[in-house]
């Protein structure tokens, strides 16, 4: 290689990991951060690096032990509610990211299919008018739907950011996959009819596989989508203990009392899923899957 | 059994694509719908498959009714266009597909895609994808599905049309021997009027939704049912000339400032006289140095050579323009005067209203 063009090569990688470590360096700060002494956290200079590594934050979060403010010395006494509930934060979120997606992809993969693959009146606009709802703020949404809720009893339930979840999810989703299904050719359908397949052996043997990674892509969107909320929760739930993450992890402000520690170890317990999932569905997510079905 | 076909009118909104079709296919042989795009042959093919319903009209395979049935319950085979194959399937599962659906046991459904893989060559290809194939595996695979069932009708839409020319003439080939081998009927679609030459038993020639002629390829080129027929079929394409007239038992051709050639004796019985479009294939056109009865006065205006042959356009009376297709060592060049006669037996003569082959009504 000449070294005009290592230089250049040299030069882009720089420039990558210079915009690399801008674009982690909130989540490096809060990794750092989460394993230092409290007394630590606040030290000037700040360092990185941790002086002396400790892995009490994530300890206590997860056994819920008391530790909180205690390190601050300067003799607060806890409130005895916010922070033991992490993980009943966590299992909160986790079950209403769960069952929002499942709801938002079984929902969206059939009417999605329905509408590439029916004729009935109405079926072109649909997705049109679906995206059109996506566009408007959750702000708005947000108040009528808290009417709608406390109406049916469903107010600091799980159901209700469930339902809320869905609602903001499942039009994108439809979208998606409606853009998705019309790529998959009809051919690959008409021949599995051909063969015998009745229509939901076909759905289920030739147009879901198909459809794979537009499902991943559209549940990997609705999971991120209710796993990081937080106006819903804040508006639909009001005990403690029914709260996700998001919302919860404010508990750790107490009035002018912060505890840091406690709060990166969250932020980063909350990040963690959502990277691993990404990491381990990326290559799902690639399209081309259909690449070789027809004539090429 | 043979499959008839009674009546068969499909229309899609106010659009007329079928009308009134009515066929017969004898079992065992291999039938070719040709046309142009837009003629109703792909259409006619997925009402066969039952992927359309017909508007009106019935299908029966020998006595049983079989338009009323679902595309998998009428077991029938079909090779896509685009092949088709399912692209999340290997080779193996996408032949034995249509064996799972149906409940095959595993040792039987085993053996009869083994069978066929052999039989079509692609034994080797059994755990690949779709999408490691090339276009003439594809192809085969598509077939071995179809064939693997058994079936009691093959129906073909264009299946050769993505492989390329070279590809194209082997594989037209091999599904003729196939189709010699198997002796199941099959229904085949393609513009591609050499291929329906080549492979067919009878060829329907359709246009704008209706049957032309339903024939034997070489009553269909010998014998023409109309203009349209006779245009579309033989390559390069038969020349018509305006301005041919029938009078006094003689064929005359109008050759400008009022003059006209006699260059037949009348090939239609009676003495009528009539206008006629005059039809002649390249092939039929004999070129004269000197004139001899019979001929007519022509310039050459273009020559292509086309290896063994050559390709020669001519100008004759006022601006009108006819091909010949010539031996390669003819020494023909671009304004050259020469005479050219028609071989009287192998002229056609149409009307000039209605385009109906009057040779046949004779």
């Amino acid at each position: 290689m000449n070294p005009v063009a290592l230089a250049r090569q040299a030069l882009a990688y720089v420039m990558l990991l210079l915009v690399t470590f801008v674009i982690c360096f909130p989540l490096l700060w809060a990794l750092s951060t989460s394993f230092k002494l409290p007394q630590d956290v606040m030290a000037s200079p700040p360092t990185l690096i941790p002086r002396e590594v400790t892995i009490a934050n994530y300890r206590n979060l997860i056994t819920g032990k008391e530790q909180y403010f205690h390190g601050v010395g300067k003799g607060y006494v806890p409130s005895t509610a916010a922070p033991q509930h992490f993980t009943s934060w966590f299992t909160n979120s986790v079950v209403v990211s769960l069952g929002s997606t499942l709801i938002s992809i079984v929902i969206s993969t059939l009417a999605a299919y329905s509408i590439t693959r029916f004729r009935y009146w109405g079926r072109r606009i649909i997705p049109y008018f679906s995206l059109l709802g996506y566009m408007i703020p959750s702000i708005i949404l947000v108040f009528p739907m808290f009417l709608v809720m406390a109406e049916f009893r469903l107010t600091d339930s799980l159901w209700s950011l469930t339902f809320g979840y869905v609602s903001i999810t499942l039009p994108f989703c439809m979208w998606l996959l409606w853009a998705f299904f019309r790529g998959i050719p009809i051919e690959l359908e008409e021949a599995a009819m051909m063969d015998g397949a009745s229509r939901l052996r076909v759905f289920v043997d030739i147009v879901l596989p198909s459809a794979l990674p537009g499902i991943i892509a559209a549940a990997i969107f609705s999971l991120i989508v209710s796993w990081n909320d937080y106006l819903f929760a804040r508006v639909f739930i009001n005990s403690i203990e029914q709260l996700p993450l998001t919302v919860g992890v404010m508990h750790f402000f107490e009035g002018v009392h912060v505890d840091w520690g406690l709060m990166m170890a969250s932020a980063v317990l909350m990040t963690l899923p959502m990277a691993l999932l990404f990491m381990l569905m990326q290559k799902h997510l690639v399209a081309g899957f259909g690449a070789g079905a027809v004539k090429g | 059994m043979s499959i008839r076909l009674e009546h068969i009118h499909k229309s899609f909104g106010s659009v007329e694509v079928l009308k009134d079709i009515s066929l017969e296919f004898p079992e065992r042989e291999f039938i070719t719908l040709v046309g142009p795009s837009g003629c109703g042959k792909t259409t006619l093919l997925r009402i066969l498959a039952g992927l359309e319903t017909a508007s009106s009209g019935a299908i029966f395979h020998g006595e049983q009714k079989v338009s009323d049935l679902a595309p998998g319950k009428r077991d029938v085979a079909m090779v896509f266009q685009s092949y088709a194959l399912y692209p999340h399937m290997d080779v193996f599962r996408n032949i034995a597909y249509g064996l799972k659906v149906r409940g095959t046991p595993k040792e039987e459904t085993e053996r009869r895609v083994r069978e066929v893989a052999r039989v079509l060559e692609i034994e080797h290809l059994l755990e690949r994808k779709p999408k490691q194939l090339s276009g003439g595996q594809r192809q085969r695979v598509a077939l071995g599905r179809a064939m693997v069932r058994k079936p009691w009708l093959f129906l073909m839409d264009e299946p050769l049309s993505n492989l390329d020319a070279k590809l194209r003439v082997t594989m037209r080939g091999e599904l003729k021997r196939f189709h010699l081998r198997l002796e199941t009927t099959t229904v085949y679609v393609t513009h591609d009027q050499l291929e329906a030459m080549t492979m067919s038993d009878k060829i329907a020639v359709m246009d704008k939704g209706e049957v032309q002629q339903y024939a034997t390829p070489a009553e269909v080129y010998n014998r023409p049912a109309n203009i349209f027929v006779a245009g579309f079929i033989g390559s390069p394409p038969m020349n018509f000339l305006s301005g041919a007239a029938i009078s006094g038992g003689e064929l005359n051709l109008d050759c400008g400032d009022a003059k006209r050639a006699a260059i037949a004796a009348s090939p239609l019985a009676g003495n009528e006289s009539r206008e006629v479009v005059l039809g002649v294939r390249p092939q039929d056109i004999a070129v004269h140095m000197a004139a001899v009865p019979h001929t007519i006065a022509a310039e050459v205006s273009l020559v292509q050579l086309l290896g063994s042959e050559k390709l020669v356009d001519f100008n004759y009376g006022l601006r009108e323009q006819v091909t010949a297709q010539v031996k390669a060592d003819s020494l023909l060049e671009a304004g050259q005067k020469v005479w050219i006669g028609l071989d009287p037996a192998k002229l056609h003569v149409f009307d000039p209203a209605s385009g109906r082959n009057l040779l046949l009504e004779n």
